[in-house]
């Protein structure tokens, strides 16, 4: 049905005639509009003449040109070269008009003429023919393509294509498994070996006992073990086979006791404090077994601990909203940041964004998060993280907590192995909440964006704690939405396994080949951008280890001692500290080993002692490289401008944003670089007394930094390109119908489109 | 010239040199005091009202908080060699010395009134504090010893709006309790005991709080400080208009207003089209209100398109016709060849211009002058922003609304009205330079939303007002010699709290101003401590910058010659206000997006109050360092070079040249 077409009409004769600017005497060359296509790609339809829309109505920016449908993506290939230069982050894998099927949320016809839209799914008729085809897509784009000079059948070919591409009826169909096991067999005829490419990846991937081991020693968790009766999945299909529990218990005692789990997710180790206490994470139990198994795990836990305080369990479930909460309030503010008519959205805007709850929730878990931190960190008891499954909210708060007290998570290697640890590994339900698939909406959640925009809140208030930047984390909720990655495209380790076992099988890969070869992670970075783009990464403020700093007149590494993460009243006895003393426990606690977390009785006016404890450790600097607590009034949080609001032109500033604070500081950072290397340079030959020819621009070349200060390119002035929502563009990639249109289209821009996927016929 | 000040300049933030500061004020800076072991809300509220202490007198101090070694980089320290900035002898002599708990600070000419002994201040945030309270002509000084740490509460008297008593329950009979109700977001409450009161400390406090009702002076007058640099010779017109290009062939520098007869409220130089007679402005000046004739604010240095600023046209119910006026309009348009039209923008809702007719006043009819275009801005009028604000204080202080913040500060309207301001301001700005048109701007009397119109046009198109200096001579002249009326808006010295004057244009304002360095970091050469210092002494009254209504009462009252300029203070200082960022964006006209998704409530001025609002880690700390960091490095370098040129002379052609590290960012360290 979708047999490649290969009609190629010269483009030029066919032109609407909108396009006389004088100049159509000089011929431009024909140029063949020919896709770009990853190996194992192949076209399955495309469509000729399309107009793929830049704003709202008709405009002379509107281009023209060819729109294909392959397995991998929705290609559009403009009549016209690009007419300005590249200035924002170029991908590897996709062009400018390239959107992963993957990435496609809708797939909306409509035909304007007869009032009609459908919203499209796999195998599905048309009964009109479209006049228009809207993608909304789920980084947010909106894409709006007009076939008026389009044949119709072809208009209607594509728009089916595209719909039954983008529905794929099993995983191996995603695209990913082509492309990798090409790629992987062309890489070996090139004798490139595949263990090359992954260099720089030092991500820990704990998928092997190793990591958790090295895991163990970095935390000093001299009371825990790597257990392996999770070997071939055995014990618990979702858990990784490689899980931490205590010293104390034995591997026969964890497999009786793990069948009164759900899912059979027994407390899973997941963190040390310094001062001994433990962060765990666990399913929920069989009522009928739970007083005697929890007794057992949380005494060994118990015992785990230096002073073998008592174990602090917390019911996430209770406390925070559940998935389709979340979904429901992300699905708002899509409806807020890139579907309503931007004038209509001004007026109460902010009122609009409380309504939708987003950042409700987002402070929710930050608030929750710090919570269990003050008992880690203060009050020196391991907490037990409780989630029905262990498989979503666990995944956010663990890896929050974490974040906040360990300054190693807040590099960029630390925070990739922490998204392994706590998400990948631990069974975090990518496939389904990312609904690749589209089989089951209600199982979809925005649980992993949720989780970067609280990151991106601490970063927002300490600029200078995370070696990453917002960019990197706006790449990094896009990587989602690409299957090439085996990052997120399964629902847990043994699922990811079991695919990766039989794909290997498959394509001919050899047994015992590493995952990370034949299906890499998102983390190979090299695989979407080149190093220079990389470098938008890299934040200039950053202070961390190899950060070099200037001391006693020495230029000097910064190396963090091992020890020094996680806490700031190290050394010093809680119970002088501050003048709470440690001793000074107000928290009622029954004899048991539990205790739920809930409000603290207070010691002063309307103050829990975790609110005082924020408070006391608010009124002091923050040690970057130690605890950070985010600041929590509802005040304090703000918009992730740079994901919600990238795409949408009216409300990108021109020359502004705080990119140019990032250009200035990049500039800067580069020219220390730069005087660094000089140093380097001129101790070198004094050392040697060699010549002094050799100057060190060739080292400045692999700078840190996305702006150089030496080129001519980077004036001082932030170039005119950037605008706030670099590295991405807001040109074309969010076209809303404009609201004075048809009824349709203002039907169009309703709230139902996202929310339902039936077909709406003609309702006006 | 900055540099120069900057480096005469204060203590670096990154001085390190922390014995040397005075510890009252150190704010969140001084772990070792703030690590007391009371660790309660007092603290906190200590280091809130440091905070804003150092930035109403000693600023360099609130930066010196960012400045903790604990916080970034522990192993950084700056040499002394590189950081030649001592501990200045410029500041306050008075507060240079130490802080002992039982003295009072005191400014040069500031005298004690009184000291009340056992006074409590109600904090909302963690319930009473004893202490003493002493009251001098300039402030309220409230300190407290019964905590181990100092506890200390510094209110000038200028800020305070109202004197309310309030009921103290559980304290005996014999306490009364007192609400200063602050113009800056504050109310703060105390209880005293009466019978232990010699004085009557409200009697005392409404003198110094209100010395115009009481037949004293301000404060201004009595201050006696020095500094190095006298803000008065800020602002020069005639030089400001030379900077413009002017005089021209089209526009004159006038001596008409020289005695303030032709406008009482207009400054003595004003520039006006060189074709039109001394006699044709009187008679335009008949018919404006209050005689503000258009006059040239600013002129485009390429178009030759101008800003012209006014009143409204005294036209009245039977449309009353000027023939002067209507020709003074062509003649400004004629000014610019580029164009042959001339638009008026009159700040005000269409509606309240029509109703304006009726009161004598409204606006130019099209029919009678040709080729102008007129448009409304529809921004609100003076009473309309004062209940505005009113009540976002309701919003932000004692306490944060947090169950409602976002829909709460939409109720107030006061962000919306931020954007009207700033969207009329972007019109403007991109009639002059994209339309190369010229404009006329007026409200009802031309120096309320005239002036906010007319300085935020002139600050997107013109990068010197964006620089310390420029922005300086802009308040100067846009508000301060164009007769906004700051000493009836604010109510400097005045008891009549319920005046209905008053109202916070200039506030506005400042807060339209802090939202474009939001949204532009690195264009504008001062930072936000700038903003808030000025807005502080805007109440203060302890300089002379913001007092009185016009020019020709500053001239009356000898403010030049008997009071400070703010800017005396601010320009000895520099280094304190410049931002880090700043890039020179010159000759770049700077739109700002005038969207709610891009305005933000300004809570680090207006909620700062609240204990829980601490600031945000400052990221511009971290980039001081690096500047130190980059001179250390170049210095190093060069020493090398120079090391290895004298070294090895025999290959010394073979050296290239030190590459132009530096150059490219203009900062001022």
């Amino acid at each position: 049905m979708f047999s490649p077409r290969t009609t190629k009409p010269t483009f030029k004769s066919y032109l609407p005639p909108v396009q006389t600017d004088g100049k159509t005497s000089i011929e431009p060359p024909i140029r063949k509009l020919e896709p770009t296509l990853l190996s194992g790609e192949i076209v399955v339809n495309e469509a000729n003449f399309v107009k793929k829309c830049v704003s709202a109505e008709g405009s002379q920016e509107d281009l023209w040109g060819k729109l294909i449908c392959t397995n991998f993506k929705v290609s559009f290939i403009p009549q016209d070269a690009p007419l300005k230069p590249k200035s924002q982050l170029s991908h590897l894998l996709l062009g400018e008009h390239d959107i992963p099927l993957t990435c496609l949320d809708q797939v909306v016809t409509v035909n304007d003429v007869k009032g009609k839209k459908k919203v499209l799914g796999s195998n599905q008729k048309l009964k009109f023919n479209p006049t228009e085809l809207i993608l909304y897509c789920k980084d947010l784009r909106v894409i709006r393509f007009c076939f008026s000079e389009a044949g119709p059948d072809s208009a209607k070919k594509v728009c089916l294509a595209i719909a039954h591409y983008s529905h794929p009826a099993d995983i191996h169909l995603l695209f990913g498994f082509e492309y990798q096991g090409r790629r992987y067999h062309q890489a070996k005829e090139e004798g490139v070996s595949g263990s090359t490419q992954r260099g720089g990846l030092q991500t820990q991937r704990f998928d092997r006992p190793s990591d958790w081991d090295r895991e163990i020693k970095r935390t000093g968790a001299s009371e825990w073990r790597v257990c392996s009766i999770n070997k071939k999945y055995k014990t618990s299909p979702s858990l990784p086979e490689n899980i931490v529990v205590p010293v104390s218990m034995m591997d026969r005692e964890l497999e009786d006791l793990a069948a009164n789990f759900t899912d059979s997710r027994l407390p899973m180790w997941c963190w040390n404090h310094t001062n001994g206490s433990a962060l765990v994470r666990m399913a929920v139990l069989n009522p009928l077994q739970q007083k005697k198994t929890e007794q057992k795990f949380f005494s060994a836990i118990s015992k785990s601990h230096p002073q073998h305080t008592e174990i602090l369990k917390v019911d996430l479930d209770k406390s925070l909203p559940n998935i389709q909460d979340i979904q429901s309030s992300f699905i708002k503010m899509k409806q807020i940041c890139v579907l309503e008519p931007f004038e209509e959205s001004e007026e109460r805007w902010l009122s609009s964004i409380e309504n939708s709850r987003w950042l409700e929730y987002v402070r929710a878990f930050l608030k929750y998060s710090a919570e269990v931190v003050y008992h880690l960190e203060r009050k020196n008891v391991s907490v037990i993280l409780q989630e029905e499954e262990d498989r979503d909210l666990n995944c956010v708060v663990s890896s929050l907590v974490q974040l906040m007290l360990d300054p190693h998570y807040r590099s960029l290697i630390g925070f990739q192995s922490l998204v392994q640890k706590e998400w990948v590994m631990a069974g975090h339900r990518f496939l389904d909440r990312c609904n690749h698939l589209k089989k089951n909406d209600k199982e979809e959640s925005p649980l992993f964006l949720l989780f970067l925009d609280c990151v991106w809140q601490m970063m927002n208030q300490y600029p200078a704690a995370f070696e990453f930047t917002e960019a990197y984390l706006t790449v990094l909720s896009d990587s989602m939405w690409i299957p090439l990655f085996s990052t997120f495209l399964f629902n847990s380790p043994e699922n990811r396994a079991q695919h990766l076992l039989e794909f290997a099988k498959s394509k001919a890969i050899p047994q015992g080949e590493d995952q990370a070869v034949f299906f890499p992670p998102v983390w190979e970075w090299a695989q979407q951008f080149s190093t220079k783009d990389q470098t938008l990464f890299n934040n200039p403020l950053y202070v961390g280890k190899g950060a070099t700093r200037f001391q006693n007149g020495e230029v000097k590494t910064f190396t963090r001692s091992k020890k020094n993460y996680g806490s700031i009243n190290q050394g010093a006895p809680s119970s002088v500290r501050n003048g709470v003393r440690g001793g000074e426990d107000t928290l009622s606690r029954r004899s048991s080993l539990m205790s739920e977390l809930k409000p603290d009785l207070p010691t002063v006016k309307d103050e829990s002692p975790s609110e005082h404890f924020f408070r006391d450790w608010f009124s002091r600097p923050a040690d970057l490289q130690g605890l950070l607590i985010p600041q929590l009034l509802p005040s304090h949080l703000s918009l992730w401008k740079l994901y919600f609001l990238r795409w949408v032109p009216e409300a990108c500033i021109a020359k502004g944003g705080p990119i140019t604070a990032y250009h200035k500081l990049s500039l800067l950072m580069n020219e220390i670089e730069v005087l660094q290397n000089q140093l380097r340079q001129y101790n070198r030959t004094s050392m040697e007394s060699a010549s002094l020819s050799n100057q060190s621009g060739s080292l400045s070349e692999r700078g840190r930094m996305y702006f150089r200060a030496i080129s001519a390119e980077d004036p001082p002035v932030p170039p005119d390109f950037l605008t706030s929502s670099f590295p991405f563009s807001a040109v074309g990639n969010l076209c809303r119908r404009g609201s004075q249109g048809t009824p349709v289209s203002k039907f169009l821009n309703g709230a139902k489109t996202w929310l339902s996927t039936e077909t709406l016929d003609d309702t006006v | 010239m900055e540099k120069q000040a900057g480096v005469a300049g204060t203590g670096g933030a990154a001085d390190g040199e922390g014995s040397s500061r005075k510890p009252w004020v150190c704010g969140p800076a001084s772990a070792d005091s703030l690590d007391s072991p009371t660790g309660s809300h007092v603290e906190w509220c200590k280091q809130l009202i440091a905070a804003t202490i150092s930035s109403q007198i000693q600023q360099p101090d609130i930066l010196s908080r960012d400045n903790h070694k604990a916080f970034r980089r522990p192993e950084f320290m700056v040499s002394k060699r590189l950081n030649p900035r001592n501990l200045p002898a410029l500041r306050y002599g008075a507060q240079v010395k130490m802080y002992q708990v039982n003295q009072v600070p005191l400014l040069p000419g500031e005298t004690i009134q009184t000291t009340v002994k056992d006074v409590m201040y109600v904090c909302p945030f963690s319930g009473l504090v004893n202490g003493t309270l002493t009251i001098t002509d300039y402030k309220l000084y409230f300190s407290s010893v019964e905590k181990e740490s100092p506890f200390i509460l510094d209110i000038n008297m200028g800020v305070i709006s109202r004197l309310e008593s309030i009921s103290v329950p559980n304290q005996g009979e014999n306490t009364k309790g007192l609400e200063l109700v602050c113009k800056d977001m504050r109310s703060p409450r105390f209880a005293y005991k009466t019978e232990e009161s010699q004085v009557d400390v409200v009697e005392v406090i409404s003198r110094h709080a209100f010395p115009l009702s009481h037949n004293l002076p301000l404060f201004a007058f009595l201050y006696k400080d020095q500094f190095p640099v006298d803000g008065w010779k800020v602002y020069d017109p005639t030089a400001e208009y030379r900077r413009q290009g002017l005089p021209n062939e089209s526009w004159t520098i006038s001596k008409i207003n020289s005695t303030y007869e032709l406008c009482d409220t207009y400054p003595s130089v004003l520039v006006i089209p060189t074709n039109i007679t001394d006699e044709d402005i009187r008679r335009v000046a008949v018919f404006r209100a209050k005689h503000r004739i258009p006059v040239l604010s600013w002129i485009h240095p390429e178009s030759q398109a101008t800003i012209v600023r006014c009143s409204q046209p005294l036209v009245g119910p039977s449309d009353r016709r000027c023939k002067e006026d209507e020709r003074l309009l062509q003649i400004i348009m004629d000014a610019n060849a580029q164009s042959h039209k001339l638009t008026i923008f009159d700040a005000r809702q269409s509606s309240v211009a029509v109703t304006n007719k009726a009161k004598d006043g409204g606006y130019e009819s099209e029919s009678f002058y040709p080729n102008v275009e007129l448009n409304f801005l529809d921004i609100p009028n003076i009473h309309v922003m004062r209940e505005s604000l009113r009540k976002m204080k309701e919003v932000v202080y004692p306490t944060i609304n947090e169950a409602h913040w976002h829909s709460a500060i939409d109720q107030t309207h006061w962000l919306e009205y931020i954007r009207l301001l700033l969207a009329g301001a972007a019109k403007i700005a991109d009639k002059l330079e994209s339309g190369k048109t010229s404009v006329v701007v007026h409200c009802s009397d031309g120096w309320d939303r005239t002036s906010q119109l007319t300085s935020l046009a002139m600050l997107m198109l013109d990068s010197y007002y964006r620089t310390l200096r420029g922005f300086q001579v802009l308040v100067e002249k846009e508000w301060i010699s164009f007769g906004h009326k700051f000493s009836a808006r604010v109510g400097h010295g005045d008891e009549n709290h319920a005046n209905s004057e008053r109202s916070p244009l200039f506030v506005q304002f400042i807060d339209c101003v802090w939202q474009m360095t939001r949204q532009f970091p690195a264009a504008f050469e001062f930072n936000e401590l700038f903003l808030i210092t000025v807005l502080d002494h805007l109440y203060s009254c302890l300089f002379g910058t913001f007092l009185y209504n016009s020019e020709q009462e500053r001239v009356v009252h000898e403010v030049q010659t008997k009071t400070i300029s703010l800017w005396s203070y601010i320009n000895s200082q520099l280094e304190e206000f410049t931002n880090p960022f700043y890039v020179d964006y010159e000759n770049h006209v700077l739109y700002p997006l005038v969207s709610s998704r891009h305005l933000e409530l300004w809570t680090s001025f207006y909620a700062r109050w609240n204990p829980r609002m601490r600031p945000q880690v400052p990221v511009h700390q971290t980039l001081k360092e690096l500047l130190f960091l980059r001179a250390e490095l170049q210095r190093r370098v060069e020493e090398l070079q120079r090391e290895t040129t004298s070294h090895s002379l025999s290959s010394g052609s073979e050296h290239s040249p030190t590459h132009p590290t530096g150059t490219a960012l203009h900062t001022t360290v």
